[in-house]
């Protein structure tokens, strides 16, 4: 079939009734996860898996895309009016979005943010339409070597930068690790610290794993606070004498070469694995105020900032889906979660998909185009209703959230099983917090892990127990030296700064 | 080394790195344990090799961190200790108390009544003292129960625990 044709096909897959029906409330309701600080594109999709349970494949992505979307470009509606950022994935919209509205411009920071939004996902889907099918196709030749390498390589990508100390992340990576080992040896067929149980045969199911670690430990860490005072005052924009979306035609075509730039940064972070939206915002908005000619006004409010940070955010997403579709390989909770999905609809993401089920591929980029224009108008002409729920409390919110958790994960099997396994995971992410472990890592740890050590053992069974043709391929040998390289230059890092240190104290 | 109390902000690292090491050589006499099948799988592939490597690279990590955690002790210096107040501590432990109860309750009352009950008490935990409106918080523990029962049983045809309530609507 030619692309223009999958395209069409993308598209009527999507636009039925009930496909629009969902992307409305997808978007909605990931506006509001967004907005809210606290709440994040990872939980709105775990919290709408269960309703997922029941709907055709092609619905169930076409909801969480909407959702994913949606949660993205809603957090910039606390940064720019809170000055809190609602997902960390607009930190940056914070500095220049903030200020906008202390000078009586809300409506302009907003309208500014929202559009940009908008172009991000555009500019990177359809960037991800054309590049995904030719990735897939060079990926469908990979072997347990490539793939091995591939795993590994995202590990050490995603426990070295998550964090800022290197052996909590690649702690936390092993960790998530031995956790997948749980359950029964899929190659030998044999009982791995089951300890008998039955419940255990199967391993943990990794959307308990996930629901937990995010959702419940989430809670449990709000709890803590929740009893402190912390009256948000939410400043309520006036729209009176705005036209259109509250910027001149001057000002959207001198931010063109920002957008575009933006665009691409946010794109490459999000095919890298390890850092995703919340790293991207602020690289595009640092790039942005570096190549300024007058970078010391950033930060007093200007729409250049936010257009850096909200592109890049919004353009992280489509990045993200590049690896997870061609690959099977998540870069970071969000789309973590949707291998989850995905998993759970029996499709398996890889360079298989895109040939036995090239309908949902398209139908999932056909949705994310879509959402991302009925994002573009209910962020701004629906802003008051959502601003109106950043004012319900945290203390009805957290409890309701967990009702939902607790029946996703009693749906994964119909019993209390999977639910236990989501409260003792929620006291895990909870630990985490605590003792300051990124939890990022130990999700891809516990999803990258199977996949590395079954690739790894087929590997060696093909060659008889040689572990040359892993460095001998030539794919895999790249991957694998990148990854050295990284975690070479982190581990050197401390050295490099004294000796940094000591040069200038020298002169 | 100052007088300073030892505070567990201080000594984190060093706690985690000493549980995690004891765990990463549990985990790795476990893995020894395996049970393998020589026969159809050679030894250098069989189910213990990476379980063995995980173990045994866990405990080298955690020696990384427990000489980290030494180090910070011994460095002198003011770590900003942002001591828990009791009622924080207290509303974790109730928190986490007020799940593992209705998790409990779940299969004998059923989803409504134990969601309803839950509800109302982790509201009233987690809301500040002066924001307790009880009529208002059973008011939503009620509103929400139903709306998502009706959502997941009727709407999406999912099973939830079946309880007295469940049984008296006929679900």
């Amino acid at each position: 079939m030619s692309i223009g044709s999958l395209i069409a096909t993308g598209f009527s897959t999507v636009l039925t009734p009930t496909g629009i029906f969902l992307m409305f409330v997808g978007v909605a309701v990931g506006i509001v996860f967004g907005a809210l600080p606290g709440l994040s594109a990872t939980m709105a999709i775990a919290l709408f898996l269960p309703v997922t349970y029941a709907m055709a494949s092609a619905d169930a992505m076409t909801l969480l895309m909407a959702l994913f979307i949606g949660a993205i470009s809603g957090g910039l509606i606390s940064a720019i009016l809170l000055r809190i950022p609602g997902t960390p994935s607009s930190v940056a919209t914070c500095f220049d979005g903030h200020p906008l509205v202390a000078k009586g411009q809300a409506a302009k920071a907003l309208g500014v943010g929202v559009v940009f939004s908008f172009l991000g996902t555009i500019f990177s889907t359809i960037l991800l339409m054309f590049l995904s099918p030719q990735i897939a196709k060079v990926a469908i030749n990979f072997g347990p070597y490539e793939f091995f390498s591939i795993a590994i390589f995202s590990l050490t990508m995603i426990a070295t930068l998550s964090s800022g100390n290197m052996v909590k992340g690649i702690i936390a990576g092993v960790v998530g690790f031995m956790f997948s080992t749980v359950g029964t040896d899929s190659i030998e067929s044999v009982q791995r610290f089951t300890f008998n149980s039955t419940d255990l045969k199967g391993g943990f199911d990794m959307l308990a794993v996930m629901v937990g670690l995010f959702a419940v430990g989430e809670i449990i860490a709000a709890a803590e606070t929740s009893h402190h005072k912390n009256e948000e005052v939410v400043t309520q924009p006036s729209m009176k004498g705005i036209k259109g979306f509250g910027f001149t035609m001057k000002e959207f075509w001198s931010q063109g070469w920002n957008a575009v730039r933006s665009a691409f940064i946010g794109m490459g972070i999000g095919i890298l694995p390890g850092i995703g939206g919340g790293t991207s915002n602020m690289l595009a908005y640092t790039v942005a105020k570096n190549s300024d000619k007058h970078p010391e006004e950033f930060g007093t409010g200007r729409i250049d900032g936010v257009v850096a940070s909200e592109t890049a955010n919004n353009a992280t997403i489509g990045g993200a889906m590049v690896p997870l579709l061609t690959l099977g390989i998540p870069g970071d909770t969000t789309t973590a979660m949707l291998l989850g999905a995905l998993t759970l609809h029996n499709l398996t993401p890889g360079p298989l998909l895109f040939e036995n089920q090239a309908p949902v591929v398209y139908g999932i980029f056909a949705a994310m185009l879509i959402s991302s224009v009925i994002m573009l108008f209910m962020e701004f002409f629906g802003l008051r209703v959502f601003v109106k729920l950043l004012s319900i409390p945290k203390y009805i919110l957290l409890p309701c959230i967990f009702v939902l958790c607790t029946i996703g994960a009693y749906n994964l099997k119909n019993n209390m099983s999977q639910v236990i396994a989501c409260i003792l995971f929620g006291l895990i992410g909870f630990a985490f917090k605590k003792f300051e472990i990124p939890s990022t890592p130990f999700i891809l740890g516990f999803i990258l892990g199977p996949l590395a050590e079954q690739n790894y053992r087929r590997g060696l069974m093909r060659t008889s127990g040689n572990f040359v043709p892993f460095l001998t391929s030539p794919i895999s040998a790249v991957f694998l030296g990148i990854a050295l390289v990284v975690i070479l230059l982190a581990a050197t890092k401390p050295l490099r700064q004294k000796r940094k240190a000591a040069r200038q104290a020298a002169k | 080394m100052s007088k300073q109390k030892l505070s567990f902000q201080k000594c984190k690292d060093l706690i985690l790195g000493c549980v995690l090491l004891a765990l990463s050589i549990a985990y790795t006499i476990l893995a020894r344990q395996i049970k393998t099948r020589p026969k159809m799988v050679p030894s250098y592939a069989n189910s213990q090799i990476i379980p063995t490597l995980l173990g045994i690279l866990l405990a080298i990590l955690s020696v990384c961190l427990i000489v980290q955690g030494i180090r910070k002790l011994k460095a002198d210096g003011d770590v900003e200790s942002k001591k828990m107040s009791r009622v924080d501590l207290l509303s974790i432990v109730l928190t986490f108390a007020a799940m593992c109860v209705y998790i409990l309750i779940l299969p004998t009352l059923g989803f409504m009544l134990s969601t309803m009950i839950f509800l109302f008490a982790q509201i009233t935990i987690l809301a500040p003292k002066e924001k307790r409106n009880y009529l208002l918080f059973a008011i939503i523990a009620v509103v929400f129960t139903i709306i998502v029962f009706i959502a997941f049983r009727i709407g999406l045809s999912q099973m939830l625990p079946r309880g007295p309530l469940e049984a008296l609507v006929g679900y």
